[in-house]
């Protein structure tokens, strides 16, 4: 087997066809992970009764175990549920009718619900305490205070840790070829092994991935840039 | 979809996976081990701005953050053994066990370089220019004085790496390595039985990084007992200021997982 350096070329041609697939995975999991952590996250903060310790518990089992058993417990454990709860209410409903992508952006969210909550937590932590009793001084109710006041400079505060997280997402998604979804890694496999030539693949997907990563590190950058226009303190 | 769920399952599969869990921790320890050694050696010319090393190690640092672990355990899987044949070195026969530590060790040696840099970076300047100012080589500042402050702040950074490369072992089953996941893989395939299999692989998983967890903050308690003012004690404790310049240390400190920066 020798080294085909112009192959490198055709399969990355070839994978660029599955770049969307690994984009709406990333994107589902990180907009959905957002959501949800941000309940978590709030959740914990305000330490509300059993809701509070049923999110840290939430919390604590995903972090603790890797992303790949969260996918596998909900592709395998997730048809049972619903086939059996859909059986006791006749719903008509067959877990088969969900397309395999489905388990994936369910899987992906809970996991980034997990990671983002803890990221959204230390930004809100960041922000000075005397901030929220300022908006309360003013006759600011809670959610005032927080959406106007508390949210921006905590998001400014955890826009790296964000990029990072969206970054871990679009890493973790090439788990998929595992449930069967045919992203950027699975086509290279398939590449790879309809031509025998694993390397070449492999190097073609690296470079798209290191691509993508950094062109979210730009934007981030950017994004960063401006998010930040009110920190430069002085007066103009 | 398999035979119906049975709770006796999930724990007659513990001690199976368990007799696995060394696998798992061989894979953990031989890769951080590779990955101290590597981080060292890229973390240095970046810190001295060593002209064309420098530049390789940004590169490296970058291509390994920037691309998915799989990814990487794939193409060092094919690739090495091709590259090393047009050095005339056949390593085609070498275990797959080899393979795994080295790229998980290229891997973590990358985040690891970064956490070295980041906490020797925010031990404060005026600590070498006193170290040398008692007549210290750079070599001895370095030792003496730099590098026990910047292990004190890595570790908490440090810990959340160990914990992310055990949840990363659970990809080297896709190289047919016998480890915790594989292992569950084969038994719920042998019986019918996935959920439980995986309800107990990720019970395992989460008992061992806790009790990493725990064994970490012992550490780093122990290395903090110097800074008295706001060590982990107090951080750990429900504060809302940002204040105290260990917090602020080790906030600066980010090499998350995630992050290609070229």
């Amino acid at each position: 087997m020798k080294l085909d350096i112009s192959f490198i070329g055709t399969a990355f041609i070839q994978l660029l066809s599955a770049i969307p697939t690994t984009l709406v995975i990333t994107f589902v999991s990180v907009t959905a992970g957002f959501i949800i952590g941000l309940i978590v996250a709030l959740l914990r903060i305000f330490k509300v009764p059993v809701l509070g310790q049923i999110a840290s518990g939430y919390v604590t089992f995903i972090r603790g175990t890797p992303m790949l058993t969260h996918l596998l417990l909900i592709y395998f454990g997730l048809p049972v549920l619903l086939d059996a709860l859909s059986e006791q209410f006749g719903w008509g409903f067959k877990s088969s009718s969900i397309p395999m992508i489905g388990f994936a952006f369910i899987s992906f969210s809970i996991t980034a619900g997990a990671y983002m909550s803890e990221v959204i937590r230390s930004g809100l932590l960041a922000v000075n305490r005397g901030q929220l009793e300022a908006a309360y001084s003013v006759g600011m109710t809670t959610p005032q205070a927080l959406r106007r006041v508390v949210f921006p400079q905590a998001l400014a505060v955890s826009l790296p840790n964000l990029s990072n997280s969206v970054i871990g997402m679009l890493h973790g998604s090439t788990l998929v070829f595992t449930v069967s979804v045919v992203d950027i890694n699975a086509k290279a496999q398939i590449v790879a092994s309809t031509n025998w030539k694993f390397f070449e693949a492999y190097l073609a997907a690296a470079v798209i991935f290191w691509g993508l990563t950094l062109i979210i590190e730009r934007i981030t950058a950017v994004i960063e840039k401006r998010i930040n226009l009110y920190n430069r303190g002085g007066v103009a | 979809m398999g035979a119906p769920f049975d709770i006796t399952y999930v724990l007659s599969y513990l001690p199976k996976l368990l007799s696995t869990l060394g696998m798992t921790l061989l894979i953990v320890g031989g890769s951080l081990l590779v990955g101290i050694v590597v981080g060292f050696l890229i973390a240095l010319p970046r810190l001295y701005r060593i002209p064309v090393l420098n530049t390789l190690a940004r590169v490296y640092v970058s291509f390994f953050r920037g691309t998915p672990i799989l990814i990487q355990l794939f193409l060092f899987y094919y690739g090495l053994p091709e590259i090393l044949k047009l050095a005339h070195l056949d390593i085609s026969k070498a275990p797959v066990l080899m393979f795994v530590i080295i790229t998980y060790g290229l891997h973590t040696g990358a985040f690891m370089s970064e956490t070295i840099r980041a906490s020797v970076t925010a031990v404060d300047r005026g600590q070498v220019e006193a170290a040398y100012a008692v007549g210290m080589t750079g070599y001895q500042a370095f030792t003496r004085i730099v590098l026990p402050q910047a292990m004190a702040i890595a570790v908490p950074v440090f810990s959340n790496l160990v914990i992310a490369l055990l949840k990363d072992t659970s990809l080297a089953f896709t190289l047919g390595v016998m480890e915790m996941t594989g292992k569950a893989q084969t038994l719920g395939s042998l019986t019918q039985h996935f959920i439980e299999a995986y309800i107990s692989l990720a019970l395992i998983y989460l008992v061992v990084s806790l009790t990493l967890e725990k064994l970490l903050l012992l550490a780093e308690r122990r290395l903090l007992q110097h800074e008295q003012t706001d060590g982990p004690e107090r951080r750990s404790r429900f504060r809302l200021e940002r204040k105290g310049s260990y917090r602020s240390m080790v906030a600066s400190v980010d090499s998350g997982k995630g992050g290609a920066d070229l």
